[in-house]
């Protein structure tokens, strides 16, 4: 569905990741870890227009779409949550979840999906999204993002700034839209949630795919369990 | 007393619709038109020139309106594209320097080409009588008018998934890139449509009082401080500082005269610029 | 002329610190001295014509104007929108002290040039004080602005209104000459240019770069932001309103016009932002090439603003940074 070859991209001061390349089928979940820095943020905004990569491929269903503007990819059925969330502050949130399905009107029926997924929201319908929780943002913006119904979600590190309830229960939302067929990448810094939820990984180090495998794989080797999971 | 309180209304309302124009381009694409008291002037002129040429009034304000989402188009298709590929501060500053470049270049060839035309519209009949206070009608049909239309694009910008999407805009840009929203084609949008407000301001100022080739800077410099005062990227700040300052001005002016309000006015103004530095509706940043 | 920032202000290496401060301020004064020279032949040139004098004069004003603007614009990073405003509380000042209030010349010049820079440097502490940002200072200027333009029409009783009036003060000396006007402008742009070098140079200069690079970090840094903001328009706007003083007294009369928002704000920032904001020489270049321009298109009547218009447009598209530091660019890109 999803492959990058040899994407390489970076700001003024020098490439960031450097000559990346992975693939997400339909239907799956693959997750994409590293620490802090190891260029995952770098990577999603290449991917998804939102950084002019310097080199490299980006196929999404068979059409090239490398180095394409970000709402143009957006329009292809790419939704992308990013860390930020880059939500509406000063519109509800009816409104933030209504311009998901941009340039169409939002369909009543992925509206009450979403809802029913993210029960919060449907209670806060009416507030600004800006005076919202960081929970509850979190959820928005991944509610945003499903409004288009999109092929692939893509979301970086959604579990910043969330307490570890919080955190586990986005995890559960996703697996429930994975569950429903919806094909899902995710960076994410805490490698146990994301290992229980993903078919397979990769791991990014110094901006450079170092392994991968499923995460079944993953789990059981001694560097990932060392460095990502905290067991000696 | 209720007589100016009517007339500052009047006043502020028209204030309201300029300011809006600029703060919506100013919110929406970081860009400071100083060329959009020009883009009112020309408006005007374009009005001026079809009456003259055999045009009935409202064909001819028909064509003074396309006239102004035309100046809106071209700035956007000229000189504001090197304008885009900067960011920040940059970005500002360049805008603000080609658009009164372009302020220059429509004030030079007005005054030589037309030096002594006015646009000044009259409607029939005699003054309209509201709260007990006769008004002069065409002040008073410029309020309607402008009432509408700033409902109008209130409803708009809340109701329409256009409008949301260019509210998405001013909101986070990055934000509305990711559900798929062109920033670049709703500038354009937004350029077209304020020149079309600009244009529909100097019509409805051409019902109480001439609009002169020269009006350009002074409508511009207006529609600065009341923007500022309401809050960059504030339509509805914009609407309710112009009301604000349009009856202080007109009560300032009936009692100590013209000069003196005018110093009340910008006093009033950088008051409020101290005070809440994000404008009266603005928001924190 | 071309303006490199970090030179001069690297780390200097213990025991060679004096040695890289003389040499250094060797590097500041030959180009000074340079611009001196040169535009001291001028009058050899243009010298026979008053008129012609005029306008080098004016040409000289100007470039004080730029200079004391991009020193509080320039330097740390304040759009003050009034310049004219400044610069007339100068002229007007020296004049009404020295005609109407009968004080002598030299000290109504002195307390109008304080006047400017205690205005100066209140504007500045407001906008400090509200940490308002580029566009904010430069709405509050304008307005500061504004209301001095009606404040000289509204009290004509003593500025003589629209029409403004004749200065009697220095009337039989040199300020009303054809040349030694000139030598006398020509004199304080050099001033101006020198404090503008030495304070750049200084360890004021150091915290006008941190500054204007990154606020936040100048003053994590230990930098007193809004000290040197400050101090930066009590000087930039003292040089605004000696210049003013001067210009209105060579020029014998004063109007509200001489200050104008549209006549010298515009052109001041026009010029400058031509020549390089932030650039040392960027003002006496801006206003040499204006002045030019402003000569070719004086015969076109009206059109003059079209032409002039077009002129800023053109020169904005072309270098949008100025011409000295789009020049400094490309010889460095030829050099490596």
């Amino acid at each position: 569905m999803l492959e990058v070859r040899g994407l390489t991209a970076g700001y003024q001061g020098g490439d960031v990741i450097r000559d990346i390349g992975f693939h997400v089928d339909e239907g799956e979940a693959v997750m994409i870890i590293g620490s802090n820095g190891a260029g995952k943020t770098s990577l999603f905004r290449a991917v998804l227009g939102l950084l002019q990569p310097s080199s490299g491929d980006v196929v999404f269903q068979d059409e090239g779409i490398g180095g394409l503007a970000a709402q143009r990819i957006a329009r292809l059925g790419i939704s992308f949550v990013p860390a930020e969330r880059h939500l509406f502050p000063r519109m509800t949130v009816q409104d933030n979840l209504a311009l998901g399905a941009y340039p169409n009107r939002p369909d009543p029926t992925t509206m009450k999906v979403v809802l029913d997924l993210f029960p919060r929201l449907a209670e806060r319908r009416r507030q600004h999204a800006g005076t919202m929780s960081g929970g509850e943002q979190q959820m928005l913006a991944v509610g945003r993002a499903l409004m288009s119904e999109p092929r692939l979600l893509v979301l970086d590190e959604p579990t910043t700034g969330l307490a570890p309830k919080l955190a586990a229960e986005a995890y559960q939302a996703l697996r429930a839209l994975k569950e429903n067929g919806l094909t899902i990448l995710v960076a994410e810094q805490q490698v146990p949630l994301a290992m229980a939820l993903s078919d397979r990984g990769y791991v990014l180090e110094n901006g450079v795919i170092s392994k991968e495998g499923t995460s079944a794989d993953l789990a059981k080797d001694p560097d990932v369990r060392r460095s990502y999971l905290g067991i000696a | 007393m209720i007589a100016n309180l009517l007339d500052g209304i009047v006043l502020g309302l028209q204030f309201g619709l300029l300011a809006g124009g600029l703060t919506l381009v100013y919110g929406l694409g970081g860009v400071l038109n100083l060329a959009y008291g020009q883009m009112a002037v020309l408006s005007a002129m374009a009005v001026v020139l079809s009456m003259e040429a055999g045009l009935a009034p409202i064909p001819a304000v028909a064509v003074g309106l396309v006239a102004g989402g035309l100046l809106g188009l071209l700035l956007d298709l000229t000189i504001l594209r090197p304008v885009y590929r900067l960011q920040g501060e940059a970005r500002v500053l360049l805008s603000l320097l080609l658009t009164l470049g372009m302020a220059f270049m429509v004030d030079g060839f007005l005054t030589w080409r037309y030096p002594t035309k006015a646009l000044t519209l009259r409607i029939g009949g005699g003054p309209v009588e509201i709260l007990g206070v006769r008004m002069v009608r065409g002040g008073v049909v410029a309020s309607v008018i402008t009432i509408l239309v700033l409902s109008g694009l209130l409803i708009f910008f809340r109701k329409t998934t256009l409008g949301r999407a260019i509210r998405s805009v001013i909101e986070d840009e990055q934000g509305a890139r990711l559900v798929g929203i062109d920033p670049q084609r709703m500038l354009r949008l937004i350029l077209v449509l304020t020149g079309v407000l600009a244009a529909l301001v100097a019509v409805t100022r051409s019902l109480v009082t001439p609009v002169a080739v020269t009006a350009g800077f002074e409508l511009t410099v207006s529609a600065l401080i009341v923007t500022v005062v309401g809050g960059l990227g504030s339509v509805g700040g914009a609407i309710f500082a112009g009301i604000l300052l349009g009856i202080i001005s007109t009560f300032a002016a009936s009692s100590i005269g013209t000069v003196l309000s005018l110093i009340i006015l910008l006093l009033a103004a950088a008051v409020t610029i101290l005070i809440r530095p994000s404008g009266l509706l603005g928001v924190k940043e | 002329m071309i303006e490199d920032y970090t030179e001069g202000t690297g780390t200097a290496v213990v025991g060679g610190t004096e040695q890289r401060a003389s040499r250094s301020l060797v590097a500041l004064l030959w180009p000074i001295a340079l611009v001196g020279a040169l535009l001291s032949l001028i009058p050899l040139w243009l010298g026979d014509s008053r008129v012609m004098m005029g306008v080098a004069v004016l040409g000289l004003t100007f470039a004080c104007y730029a200079v004391g603007f991009n020193l509080i614009f320039g330097s740390t990073g304040q759009l003050f929108l009034c310049v004219g405003a400044l610069a007339g509380i100068g002229g007007y000042g020296s004049a009404i002290l020295a005609d109407r209030v009968g004080l002598p010349l030299l000290l109504s010049i002195l307390l109008a040039t304080l006047a400017s820079s205690v205005f100066g440097g209140l504007l500045s502490w407001i906008a400090v004080r509200r940490s308002l940002g580029v566009i904010f200072t430069g709405i509050i200027t304008l307005i500061f602005s504004l209301v001095f333009g009606n404040l000289l029409l509204g009290a004509a009783g003593v500025t003589g209104g629209d029409g403004g009036f004749h200065i009697q003060a220095g009337a039989d000396t040199f300020l009303r000459q054809t040349i030694p006007p000139y030598y006398l402008m020509l004199a304080l742009v050099l001033i101006f240019l020198l404090t503008h070098g030495l304070l750049r140079r200084s360890h004021i200069g150091w915290a006008f770069r941190a500054l204007r690079d990154d606020e936040v970090a100048a003053e994590l840094a230990g930098v007193n932001v809004a000290l040197y903001r400050v101090t930066a328009a009590v000087i930039g706007a003292a040089m605004l309103g000696l210049a003013g003083s001067l210009f209105a007294l060579t020029e014998g009369t004063i109007s509200p016009t001489t200050y104008g928002f549209a006549q010298v704000d515009v052109e001041t920032m026009v010029l400058l932002a031509f020549g390089g904001i932030g650039t040392l020489f960027g003002p006496v270049l801006g206003a040499a090439v204006f002045t030019v321009i402003n000569e070719l298109i004086q015969d076109l009547g009206q059109l003059r603003l079209l032409v002039y218009g077009a002129l800023i447009i053109a020169l904005f598209l072309w270098v949008p940074r100025g011409i000295i530091p789009t020049m400094g660019d490309l010889i460095r890109r030829r050099n490596e």
